[in-house]
């Protein structure tokens, strides 16, 4: 049983994981200054102002740095490994971190352009950000 | 002209430090089955108050840290009681995460230069690896919040993955290789061999890591820090009254902080960490540069974490933390001897007290107790304690009196 992180939301994230229900990525972004930002803070990290609204994110970026993991950190995870957790630089600017689907742990490397898929890990599990490798243009 | 540089002068240089570090301890490392965390905290106080030459009488101040391995909401309140310090000046519990075995440190000296108490027991430890299974304390820890609980660990990852992120990283952006990760790892066990204290005590070579299990790649289990049952302490007090302590004293000459992020997965630099501001604060506070350094005892929870510490406390330059572990330059014998004892890699890594073992051996080094992996002459020490996932820092520089 995987419990929603969903459950932990607060004012503060509550948008986030409402977004994410809808299937929807959005990240926080100042109204003040114009610049994204990620996690959700109550002041902008960049101008300070507490101007902060939710956008809709492109979905596209780049793989900031990976780690293909061997040992589930819990019986949770036991299923998935080796799995794949990335750092995601996002072409808004902000880094986050999410998990890698849609490609062979060995086929990842650092630079990789990939794009967001609001979906869920397992069938049971809640639905989160995920990335996998951006489709052929 | 002459008092505008007399001033600045005096506002770049430390006052002289009141408080002296007097008497270093610990309990038995590895695994300690049949102590629990206080006996464990018990005996580490005993042994540092007779290495000091004190008694439980004279101490006025406490200073401790959360720990795991039991429930207490309020372990500085615990452990007054438990150890029968009655009538404390001063308490606290700190919580810098591993930077806390440094910071308890400075912060001991500040509570005597403030005039609140004369001496601080500074003591933590428990018995994480009896408490638990190796796979629950693992699992604990990575639900122990290092992952941002709704962020981040709804993927899956270890804190070594939130290192290992890191490395990664470093590795693309400066080129340094598993080799040079395992070159650490080789380097702590060969110090933790001439440790009869050590968890962790038979050689091992690069080979042996890069053959051991992968955990989340690039780090392997050898690249990775023990699980321990331990506890540390350390008695300072002040600096008149450290005059007829049983052994040489240690003062601080310089100490800083530093801090960047509190979760790794929106930290953009990655590579970089608040150990250069730390470093630079304390440096500066010295007087000191790098090369005057004789022994840096490095926060090692991870191989990578002692690789980006060289390059951010200037040791080498950004980059070049990978070639500057090689060759032996970290040995006992090289140009900058690392962590004597074996850290958390060998010696014994049993949560926040982890960093105070860094500390001891500082002391231990100055005052020319430590045998055969003695380094000659070592008189100026640093030792950084590294928090979160490289996020917060702190430095401290010492000598010998």
């Amino acid at each position: 049983m995987i419990l929603s992180p969903s459950l932990l939301a607060d004012a503060q994230t509550a948008p986030w994981w409402s977004h994410i229900e809808r299937g929807v990525f959005t990240l926080p972004r100042c109204e003040a200054c114009g610049l994204w930002h990620f996690h959700p803070q109550p002041r902008c990290p960049h101008c300070g102002r507490a101007e902060i609204a939710w956008r809709p994110a492109s979905g596209w970026g780049q793989v900031h740095s990976f780690t293909i993991v061997h040992r589930a950190p819990s019986p949770a995870f036991s299923a998935d490994v080796p799995y794949v957790i990335a750092i995601v630089a996002t072409d808004e600017g902000p880094h986050l971190m999410s998990r890698l689907v849609g490609v062979a742990p060995g086929a990842v490397s650092i630079g990789l352009p990939v794009q967001a898929r609001v979906d869920r890990l397992s069938q049971e599990g809640p639905m989160l950000v995920l990335f996998e490798p951006r489709a052929a243009e | 002209m002459n008092s505008a540089s007399i001033a600045l002068n005096d506002c770049s240089s430390a006052r002289p430090s009141h408080a002296r570090i007097v008497g270093v301890g610990e309990s038995a490392l590895g695994k300690v089955p049949d102590l629990s965390p206080l006996q464990l905290q018990q005996v580490a106080a005993q042994a540092a108050l007779d290495d000091a030459g004190l008694d439980w009488s004279d101490i006025d101040g406490l200073l401790t840290t959360p720990i795991r391995a039991a429930q207490w909401a309020m372990p500085c309140g615990v452990v007054a009681e438990g150890l029968g310090i009655r009538s404390p000046r001063y308490l606290a519990t700190l919580d810098v995460a591993g930077a806390s075995g440094t910071a308890m440190i400075h912060q001991a000296a500040m509570a005597i230069e403030a005039g609140q108490c004369d001496t601080v027991l500074c003591v933590a430890g428990q018995n994480l690896l009896t408490y638990s299974a190796r796979a629950d304390a693992v699992r604990q820890m990575a639900e122990g919040g290092w992952a941002h609980p709704q962020f981040e660990a709804p993927f899956g990852p270890l804190i070594a993955s939130l290192y290992a992120l890191v490395a990664q990283r470093h590795m693309h952006e400066y080129g340094t290789t598993a080799e040079q990760l395992a070159e650490v790892a080789v380097t702590m066990r060969a110090h933790a061999a001439l440790n009869p204290l050590a968890q962790k005590r038979t050689p091992i070579t690069v080979s042996d890591v890069l053959g051991s299990r992968m955990i989340t790649s690039p780090l392997h289990v050898l690249d990775c820090a023990l699980v321990s049952d331990g506890a540390a302490a350390i008695v300072v007090t002040r600096a008149d009254r450290a005059r007829d302590t049983r052994n040489r004293s240690v003062r601080l000459l310089g100490q800083g902080y530093g801090f960047s992020h509190a979760y790794i997965g929106h930290y953009e630099s990655l590579t970089r960490t608040g150990a250069v501001d730390s470093g630079r604060t304390a440096f500066s506070m010295a007087g000191l540069r790098p090369s005057e350094i004789d022994i840096a005892q490095l926060y090692d929870c991870f191989t990578i974490t002692v690789i980006v510490e060289l390059e951010d406390l200037g040791f080498c330059g950004k980059g070049e933390g990978g070639a500057f572990v090689q060759g032996g330059r970290i040995g006992l014998a090289g140009k900058l001897p690392v962590t004597t004892h074996g850290g958390l890699l060998s010696a014994c890594h049993p949560g926040l007290a982890g960093g105070m073992f860094h500390v001891i051996e500082a002391v231990r080094q100055l005052r020319g107790q430590c045998g055969g992996r003695q380094v000659p002459d070592a008189q100026i020490a640093l030792v950084h304690g590294n928090g979160g996932v490289i996020g917060i820092h702190c430095t401290l520089i010492m000598a010998a009196e």
